[in-house]
């Protein structure tokens, strides 16, 4: 089986039009394509970025504010810049692009302009079309951020049984320097804008360094995705990040067939960090558990669980080496914090058979969504202190010592 | 309870306290034969107006009704226009032309009993004709010196000079025009302003401390950056005297922008903050300044149905009311100063819409909020459904517009904006705007429908079935925004957004399957559509780079001024204070951009919501 179409979608800087985009998006799903999308608001440099990490077939940008004929060149010429003109540009604007200035924004390079009243099956048709063919042999890629996206496409297509991969070529190697934190936890917990949050501290405080992030979204029957995160991430929009979004192709459990390879091709890339975020989860889920990499496993919690009891079966509760309670501004997160802060005591006595002085979860506060939040300074703090070693590299160290 | 579930409780019991003076006035003799009393008399006291044909008609239509309980319920749960609950109007007379002949009504059976007309009784007429023209026509292109020379030449005929202003995507998101990746949108769609020297530019010519004399400014995230801009260059043209005369209004709607139109640059509590400590200073000192036009437009635009409209509009305006007054702004001095701004498309629900909100309003405010009949007043702007309006077959389009503008006139809305058929495919062409303006004249002024008698089409059984079932259902969604924790909560938990999103959603598949007829689309296509001929005013490269090269020169100029300006600004912010007299002089010597982003520094950017 190929590995789906990914397109990104995407609205201009300075326009907030995203109603049309929205219904053309769910379109794209019910028709099988995974949708990378980056809302509303976008700046070209943001777009193809994105759409180089991302390492998409095409572009598909909706303009409803004017200015479409210089900002959809802008992006095929950025993309032409960065070597990337294998990424294809295709939009629309209802009524505001005319027919003229759609003969001017092909000329410089615009696959497909669709006008008001074009059908959505006429524009799930095109997209099959033109951009799901397998792709053409690449030549060299032109920058670091684009040779790693275009393996992580190969690890995808290969876990989609597209093509064999010499497992060898993307084995760990074990002098890495990246530290791998794993993030999970139920969805709307607010992982995504605590990721945006602690990327924030991170870049302000290293200048020069530089941050991976693996995110998941899940796919719906029938192979499509929307894969949202971006969307909603502001300080994720730079340079110094990379991003890659991915579709979790009917896998349960948070991640994805190739997610093994793809994190472990990033973590030995010279990242500082790589920060992996799995689909939103249940009870069970355990994400990080087989694929050794992660480092330190964070658990971020709703206040809203349900009774206390349900925190007994919450199996990332025995694991995580932070445990978060965001949203900590809601009336029931003091509750939270205390039956969490409870629940984590009766994994005490297990950690002492660890060997030396065992481990202590941490459990922190926070309201992501608050500007210089000091509960996610906190969580920054803890991280980057590198004081806390997770569980993970803890049972590996003390194998090696052996 | 949040002050929402509060006007639930008074609109219900509003409608109990009817009940019981229907009761009562069928019970209680003396009661009601006073209200028999006052009802002769308001009948006895309407002046008859004569069509051009010579037909006799009363100025005020009432119901044929001399039952006691059904008066009761009429002037109680209706009002007269102008009269709480202010269903049938805000004002008493609305669009009625000037009075030119008025007679008593006792006059009116003599007349008909074939009295010569020479004994009619001629008198004065009761009010003058309106002093202002209402033409306030959006306009904004290119750089300031553009759109200036627009607005002379719209305003060239006319004494009072209202001016609406439309910025470009840049400013709406408190963007410089020297902004990585914006040049192309530079003067797009709207006027560019960076700096106060733009805004000096602007409104060159016009004297903005004339009581002749409005400007209208629509943008809502960075508006009180904005509206400080405003005030500087009155103040550098005029002097500090020119602030307490300065008329207008800004949109500044940041509800409406999180839940359907997406222009927001700071996280929604700061947002709010920014808002509050405008509207603290304008209601000080800006006395006939409208701070803030409440606006369901755009989430009628996103593809709400028009209940949610009315209500998230309605919401937002009590939960605007609850911040200002929790700031101690006196709910009668900034009360006055809200106005609000609904979309009307041709669903059978806005045959009542905006009269339901305007009893809705009215009741919460004088119930909840304690304010005086001057706050009690939903003052409305409507505007024709823009996304009514279709390519295919595009000249329909003048009907429907047509017929919006009979429900909104029906509705009594205080001023009325009328789109072009054309909108559909471009910023509307001179042909067709006059078209829609002309259409609005027609109904008024050649039309006999609206000028000569109020409740002219009101109160038939199905207007009063679409009022009952649209308030109960604007009472309900209430609920659920209380339920959620009132406003902010519901807002920050995406309730608004998704509801509309959904009903987005499902208004399409309608469309696409039929169910929801749209003629020359969905139905009697015949396949052929003509396209108007498009003349579009882009703007050149050449100014847009002549904005980038002043704003490099400004910055450059005030370098220094600013940066001092922009760190008390920082600390103001910092230290929880009304931040309005910093923004005033910040705007003096730094651009848009540079606030804004100096701001974000403080308080955070908005995170888009999906």
């Amino acid at each position: 089986m190929a590995s789906p179409i990914r397109i990104l979608t995407a609205v201009p800087i300075c326009d907030g039009h995203d109603s049309a985009i929205n219904t053309i998006n769910l379109e794209f799903i019910r028709h099988g394509i995974e949708v990378i999308y980056l809302g509303y608001h976008r700046s070209v440099g943001d777009i193809v970025r994105a759409a180089i990490q991302e390492d998409v077939r095409a572009i598909g940008i909706s303009s409803y504010n004017g200015g479409h004929i210089e900002f959809f060149a802008e992006v095929v010429n950025l993309l032409r810049k960065k070597g990337a003109d294998d990424i294809k540009v295709f939009g629309g604007g209802g009524g505001t692009i005319t027919h003229d200035d759609a003969a001017i924004m092909k000329r410089k390079g615009v696959e497909e302009v669709f006008f008001a009243g074009t059908s959505l099956d006429d524009m799930m048709k095109f997209v099959h079309q033109r951009y799901g063919k397998p792709r053409a042999k690449r030549s060299q890629a032109k920058s670091f951020d684009q040779e790693l996206a275009h393996r992580l496409t190969e690890i995808e297509d290969a876990a989609a049984g597209r093509k064999k991969i010499r497992n060898s070529k993307f084995e760990i190697r074990t002098s890495r320097r990246s530290r791998v934190i794993g993030f999970t936890g139920p969805g709307g917990a607010g992982k995504t804008t605590l990721i945006d949050e602690l990327v924030l501290r991170f870049l302000n405080q290293n200048p020069k360094g530089r941050i991976a992030i693996l995110s998941h979204d899940p796919s719906v029957v029938g192979e499509g995705a929307l894969l949202g995160d971006r969307a909603t991430m502001i300080n994720s929009q730079d340079d110094r990040v990379f991003m890659r979004s991915m579709a979790t192709r009917g896998q349960a459990g948070g991640l994805s067939p190739a997610t093994h390879d793809c994190l472990a091709l990033l973590a030995r890339s010279e990242f500082d960090y790589v920060i992996i975020e799995t689909v939103g989860t249940g009870q069970e889920a355990m994400p990080f558990q087989k694929n050794g990499i992660v480092d330190l496993t964070v658990l971020v919690m709703n206040p809203d669980y349900g009774s206390r009891l349900q925190l007994q079966k919450i199996v990332m509760l025995d694991l995580a080496d932070i445990v978060v309670v965001n949203k900590s501004d809601l009336q029931r997160a003091r509750t939270a914090h205390t039956e969490i802060e409870q629940r984590l005591e009766q994994n005490r006595p297990a950690r002492g058979s660890l060997g030396e002085g065992g481990r202590s979860q941490q459990l922190i506060d926070t309201v992501a969504k608050r500007h210089r939040d000091p509960g996610v300074d906190r969580l920054f703090d803890l991280i980057s202190s590198g004081n806390l070693v997770g569980r993970d590299r803890l049972a590996r160290r003390t194998k090696g010592s052996k | 309870m949040s002050k929402l579930g509060q006007v639930v409780e008074s609109v219900e019991s509003y409608g109990k306290f009817v009940l019981d003076q229907v009761k009562r006035a069928r019970t209680d003799e003396k009661f009601g034969r006073e209200l028999l009393g006052r009802w002769n008399d308001i009948k006895a006291k309407i002046p008859i107006t004569r069509t051009p044909t010579g037909l006799p008609l009363p100025r005020l239509a009432l119901p044929e009704i001399d039952e006691t309980g059904e008066i009761a319920r009429y002037l109680f749960g209706e009002g007269l226009p102008g009269e709480f609950p202010y269903l049938n109007g805000a004002y008493r007379e609305m669009y009625l032309e000037p009075v030119r002949e008025i007679e008593s009504f006792e006059r009116n059976d003599a007349v008909a009993a074939g009295v010569s007309p020479a004994n009619r009784i001629k008198t004065q007429p009761a009010r003058l004709p309106p002093q202002e023209e209402p033409t306030r026509l959006f306009s904004g292109l290119m750089l300031a010196e553009d759109t200036n020379e627009r607005f002379h030449y719209l305003t060239r005929h006319q004494r009072t000079h209202r001016l609406s202003t439309a910025f470009d995507g840049p400013t709406l998101y408190g963007i410089d025009s020297d902004a990585d990746g914006v040049f192309g949108k530079v003067g797009e769609g709207g006027v560019a302003i960076d700096t106060v020297e733009d805004m000096v530019r602007l409104y060159d010519g016009f004297d903005l401390g004339s009581p002749n004399f409005s400007a209208s400014m629509t943008i809502s995230g960075p508006a009180p950056i904005i509206m400080a801009m405003y005030i500087a260059a009155a103040t550098r043209r005029f002097g500090p005297k020119v602030v307490p005369k300065l008329r207008g209004t800004i949109q500044a709607d940041i509800f409406k922008e999180v839940q359907a139109q997406n222009e927001t640059i700071f996280p929604i509590e700061p947002s709010l903050r920014f808002l509050t400590d405008m509207v603290e200073f304008t209601t000080r000192e800006m006395p006939r300044w409208y701070p803030i036009s409440i606006s369901g437009y755009h989430i009628g635009e996103a593809g709400s149905t028009p209940v949610q409209q009315a209500a998230y509009t309605l919401s937002n305006g009590f939960a605007y009311v609850e911040m200002f007054a929790a700031r101690g702004i006196p709910v009668d001095q900034f009360g006055p100063r809200l106005s609000f701004f609904l979309d009307c498309a041709l669903d059978a629900e806005y045959i009542a819409l905006a009269r339901v909100s305007r009893r809705i309003w009215a009741i919460g405010m004088r119930d909840v909020f304690g304010a005086g009949p001057k706050a009690q007043l939903y003052k409305l702007h409507t505007q024709t459904s823009g996304r009514s309006l279709i390519a295919a077959e595009f000249k329909n389009n003048l009907t429907r517009t047509a017929a919006e503008l009979v429900l909104a006139y029906i509705n009594a809305t205080n001023s009325c904006h009328s789109n072009s058929a054309d909108e559909p495919f471009t910023t509307p062409s001179e042909e067709w705007i006059r078209l829609a303006a002309h259409g609005q004249a027609i109904l008024l002024e050649e039309s006999g429908i609206f000028k000569h008698t109020m409740n002219m089409l009101s109160g038939s059984p199905g207007m009063k079935a679409v009022e009952r079932a649209v308030e109960a259902a604007i009472l309900d969604e209430f609920r659920e925004i209380e339920r959620l924790g009132g406003v902010l909560s519901a807002v920050e938990e995406r309730y608004q957004r998704s509801q509309i999103q959904n009903a987005a959603h499902r208004y399409e598949q309608q469309i696409y399957d039929g169910t929801r007829p749209i003629i020359g689309l969905n139905r009697y296509r015949d396949g052929a559509d003509d396209i108007p001929d498009v003349k579009l005013a882009r703007t050149p490269r050449s100014k847009q780079q002549l904005q980038v090269d002043r704003l490099a020169k400004f910055k450059k100029k005030n370098a220094e001024k600013g940066k001092r300006a922009l760190d008390k600004l920082a600390e103001v912010v910092e230290r929880g204070e009304n931040c309005f007299p910093s923004l005033l002089e910040a705007a003096e010597v730094c651009s848009l951009g540079q606030i804004t982003s100096r701001l974000q520094e403080v308080v955070g950017r908005f995170r888009p919501m999906v």
